[in-house]
Parts: structure tokens; C-alpha cells; sequence
């Protein structure tokens, strides 16, 4: 039935394991009776062994190793955030849905966008297993005390983004993103903007900017993140961010990486039931609001395991 | 099980494809730090990305996908043009096998001889051909899986596994049989 021509023509996709049971059933049939083909398989099989056996390379260097352990590890660490505070900052970054190319931000703006409001209804109580928090987070609360105390005053007294990323223009060695989502929108106020001023850290300045929001005072805190590497604390990923959430003397910190830059956001926001329902379910705006948070999100992946 | 289980299961698991992932890694960008930092970015991705995962996916092929997708993309915003630093000499073999002060014995020469030619044979394919070669000879991805690694239609994979196999062949099995067993 089977001619050797055939079989041949075959060849590759029998040792690939790619011919259908009855083509199979066939190909093995004839081989079975003709010597010549039956070489062929020998050889054609023996050198993709030598391919199998000999081409691969090398191992990953120890090195390489050890960073992509990091990687996952930090990934694990992530899980030991309580589930419930999870949860709610994953409710909170939610669905990415298309939003006006207007509205669109820097993307840093958008994650101190997302810690405010997650400094407003995502706090829970410090989970026991939760590591101390680094240096730089200990700092921002300082700092936040310092400014509350009256011995940090403001440099700058402004309302305005904008008006704080000029003014930091030729003080800091980075361009400091705001979020102006409220200014754009003309919505109501979740959160304003007081002014800001240089602080010391490290031999180097940090950027500090004044916020209140439901008229209790927020601080944030930008500096490199080759001076203040985040860590500590309680770990959630959300949309390509590493949050770490602390508490120090009673004041609630969030520091994040990104970019190059990491930041520090400091409040003493208490969680009130009724208000963050408020917030939550303020409707679509907030939504958009929210996700502008697509840091680095993956595309291209439309024809692989996705749901 | 819990959220935690299941990630520490999935930490465990795409560790073990970490070998594979370098040496594709490698076969890609031909330069040793861009495999390396190649590599770390597939993971960074993963990790970010295991919630689209579904549960009976094949993590091995998701891995190889993500790492193809950041490399074309960096292909993309790196219009200089791709470096190709040679390997590091140290890495080779024979460099190996000259430390170990000439104790191996006939036998492991023979196979550190063959070795050094197959990929020696593997390196001087063209770029599309070498990579079909790493996913389906070296990782044993079927065609599909393959066709879906690298975003063409499964018969663009079987011609062009059949002519890299024709080139491989040219190079590897005539000069094998001195050596083969
Ligand atoms: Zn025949």
C-alpha cells in the first residue's frame, strides 16, 4: 500500500512523533517488511539522538541562578501578606479596561494613585510574620512626624502638581511624577496636594511632598532606589509592583519601587467601614482611575493559555 | 490548597525549567550577559504573569512563549542591532577538559569531541534554524506547541526543521562516523 517514497517522506514526522495512530500503524507495517527503510529509521534516529544528547549547552551560571530564585522568592514572599489584604488591593488595581488617551499618565503617577487609595480602605493590622521595615520607610514616618511637628516646613506651598514637579525640576536628579488625575477629571477631591520641600537621606536629597486627604495629612517620599532599596514589611504584588506595607509608631507606610526611583507614602489613616464603601463604589471614574495602573502589563501572549 | 501552595509549586516548577530556558536564552541572543539578563526578565514576567496561567497549561511552553515575546521586544526598542559576543572561551569543553589535567580517558575525549562539533554544528545555523533545533531537538516540543512558541503556522515549523536537520545532517554524520560507537 505503502510505498518507500512514502515512508520516507514520513520519516521525520514517525520519530516526531507527530503521525496520526492510523498513519503510524501503516508506516510500521511497511517498515516491518522492507530492510531499506528500516535503516533509514536506524540512522535518521541515531542522529537526532546525537543532536538530543550532544547539543545541548550549557547550565545556567550559579549567578543566574540566584537572581531568578530572588525572583520567585520574592513572588512566594508575596503570599505571606494576610489573604484578606490581597485581596483588596487586587480589588483595587481590578480589570484594566481602555481609558480616553487624555487621561493617560505618567506611569508613576499612577502608582501613587493606587498606594493613596490603598492607604484610604486597603490597611489591615501587621501580620505577625511580617519582616521590620527598611530604613528608608523608618525615615519617610520620621519625616512625616518632623513635617506634622512643624520643624520640617513646607519649601514650596502649592496646590498644584505641576507646579511641585517644576519646582523639583533642578533640586532632584529625577523627574518627579505626580498624579493630576483629579485637576484633569475636575471630579471631587479624594486627596490634595499641599507643597513640598528637600529632605536629607542618605548624603543625598529626597523629594517630599505634602498631601491630605479627607483632611488628615499624607506624606510622600521619593528618593533613587540605589539609595533605598524597598523591603520588609507586609509584601503584595499588584500590576507589576512589589507594595511594602509597615507600620512605625503608629503611622502607616507604603514603599514601592519603580523605575529607578522608589517611593515612600505615609499616613495615619484610620480604616473607616463606611468610607471606604464610599470611595470603592464611587462608580466608573474611580474605576478608570484605577486602571491606569497597567505597569508594563504583558501583550502578545494571545494564542497561549489565555482565558 | 491554598494561593501559597500553589505558588511555591509554581516557583519549584519553573525552576526546573531554568537550564532549558538559559540555553534558548542563549541560542537567541548569542551573547552571554543578554542571555543571562534575558533570562531574569522571562521569569520577572512569569511571576507577573502567573495568574493568567491556567491550570492545565503546559508551563514549560508558557516559559519558552514569554521568553520569545520579551526577546522580540527587545529586538524592537534596541534598534542598534543585536551583539554578537562570542561565549566566553572558558565555557567551551575543551578548555574543560585541558584543565583537568589530560585524566579523562579516550572515551571522554571522543564524547567531549562530539560534543564541542554538535553544537559547534548547532551555533553556525541561522538564527530561525537554530532555534527550531533547541525547541524541537534539544527541548522535544511538539510542532504545535512549537508553532505556538514562536507564532507561525505548524507547517512553517515542519519545513524548517527539515531543512535545519538537512544542514545539521551535512555537517554532523558524515565526519561522525570516525568517532560514533
Ligand atoms: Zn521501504
Amino acid at each position: 500500500m505503502n510505498g518507500c517514497g512514502d515512508i520516507r517522506d514520513q520519516l521525520a514526522f514517525y520519530l516526531d512523533d507527530e503521525l496520526s495512530d492510523l498513519d503510524r500503524v501503516r508506516f510500521e507495517e511497511h517498515v516491518r517488511s522492507c530492510h531499506s527503510c528500516s535503516d533509514a529509521i536506524t540512522g535518521e534516529r541515531s542522529f537526532l539522538e546525537l543532536l538530543r544528547s550532544d547539543g545541548r549547552g550549557d547550565s545556567v551560571p550559579r549567578s543566574v541562578r540566584s537572581r531568578v530564585e530572588g525572583v520567585l522568592q520574592t513572588a512566594t514572599e508575596a503570599e505571606r501578606a494576610p489573604a484578606d489584604l490581597r485581596r483588596r488591593v487586587e480589588h483595587l488595581v481590578g480589570v484594566p479596561r481602555s481609558v480616553p488617551a487624555w487621561r493617560r499618565f505618567a506611569v508613576a503617577s499612577m502608582a501613587v494613585s493606587l498606594a493613596l487609595l490603598a492607604l484610604a480602605f486597603a490597611w489591615r493590622t501587621s501580620a505577625p510574620e511580617a519582616v521590620g521595615p527598611s530604613e528608608f520607610a523608618v525615615m519617610s514616618v520620621a519625616t512625616h512626624q518632623r513635617h506634622q511637628r512643624g520643624s520640617l516646613p513646607l519649601e514650596i506651598e502649592t496646590g498644584s502638581p505641576e507646579a511641585v514637579k517644576n519646582w523639583f525640576g533642578d533640586k532632584v536628579p529625577f523627574l518627579l511624577e505626580l498624579p493630576t488625575y483629579q485637576e484633569v477629571s475636575g471630579q471631587d477631591r479624594l486627596y490634595g496636594i499641599g507643597g513640598a520641600r528637600l529632605v536629607a537621606y542618605r548624603g543625598d536629597y529626597a523629594a517630599f511632598v505634602a498631601y491630605e486627604m479627607s483632611a488628615r495629612p499624607i506624606s510622600l517620599i521619593v528618593t533613587s532606589t540605589t539609595l533605598a532599596p524597598p523591603s520588609g514589611g507586609q509584601i503584595v504584588v499588584a500590576r507589576g509592583l512589589t507594595f511594602h506595607f509597615d507600620v512605625v509608631d503608629g503611622l502607616r507606610v507604603i514603599t514601592w519601587s519603580h523605575r529607578g526611583l522608589t517611593y515612600a507614602l505615609v499616613s495615619d489613616l484610620e480604616e473607616r467601614g463606611e468610607d471606604s464603601c464610599k470611595v470603592c463604589h464611587a462608580g466608573a471614574p474611580e474605576q478608570d482611575f484605577l486602571v491606569e495602573l497597567r505597569v508594563d502589563r504583558i501583550t502578545g501572549f494571545s494564542g497561549l493559555q489565555e482565558p | 490548597m491554598t494561593q501559597g501552595q500553589i505558588d511555591r509549586e509554581f516557583a519549584a516548577a519553573a525552576l526546573d525549567h531554568l537550564d532549558a530556558l538559559y540555553g534558548y536564552a542563549t541560542a537567541l541572543t548569542r551573547d552571554r550577559m543578554a542571555a543571562e539578563d534575558l533570562v531574569q526578565e522571562t521569569y520577572l514576567r512569569a511571576v507577573r504573569a502567573f495568574g493568567r496561567l491556567l491550570p492545565d497549561s503546559n508551563l514549560k511552553g508558557w516559559l519558552f512563549a514569554i521568553m520569545r515575546n520579551v526577546w522580540l521586544n527587545q529586538q524592537r526598542h534596541d534598534r542598534t542591532g543585536p551583539a554578537f559576543i562570542e561565549l566566553d572561551a572558558e565555557d567551551d569543553d575543551r578548555w574543560r577538559f585541558l584543565e583537568s589535567g589530560g585524566a579523562s580517558p579516550l572515551a571522554e575525549l571522543e564524547q567531549s569531541e562530539t560534543r564541542v562539533r554538535v553544537r559547534a554544528a548547532i551555533e553556525s545555523l541561522p538564527p530561525a534554524f537554530r532555534e527550531i533545533v533547541i525547541l524541537r531537538d534539544i527541548e522535544g516540543f511538539s510542532y504545535q506547541q512549537i508553532a505556538t512558541i514562536i507564532g507561525c503556522p505548524a507547517g512553517t515549523v515542519m519545513s524548517r526543521l527539515g531543512r535545519a536537520r538537512d544542514r545539521l545532517r551535512l555537517l554532523l554524520v558524515d565526519r561522525r562516523q570516525g568517532v560514533a560507537t
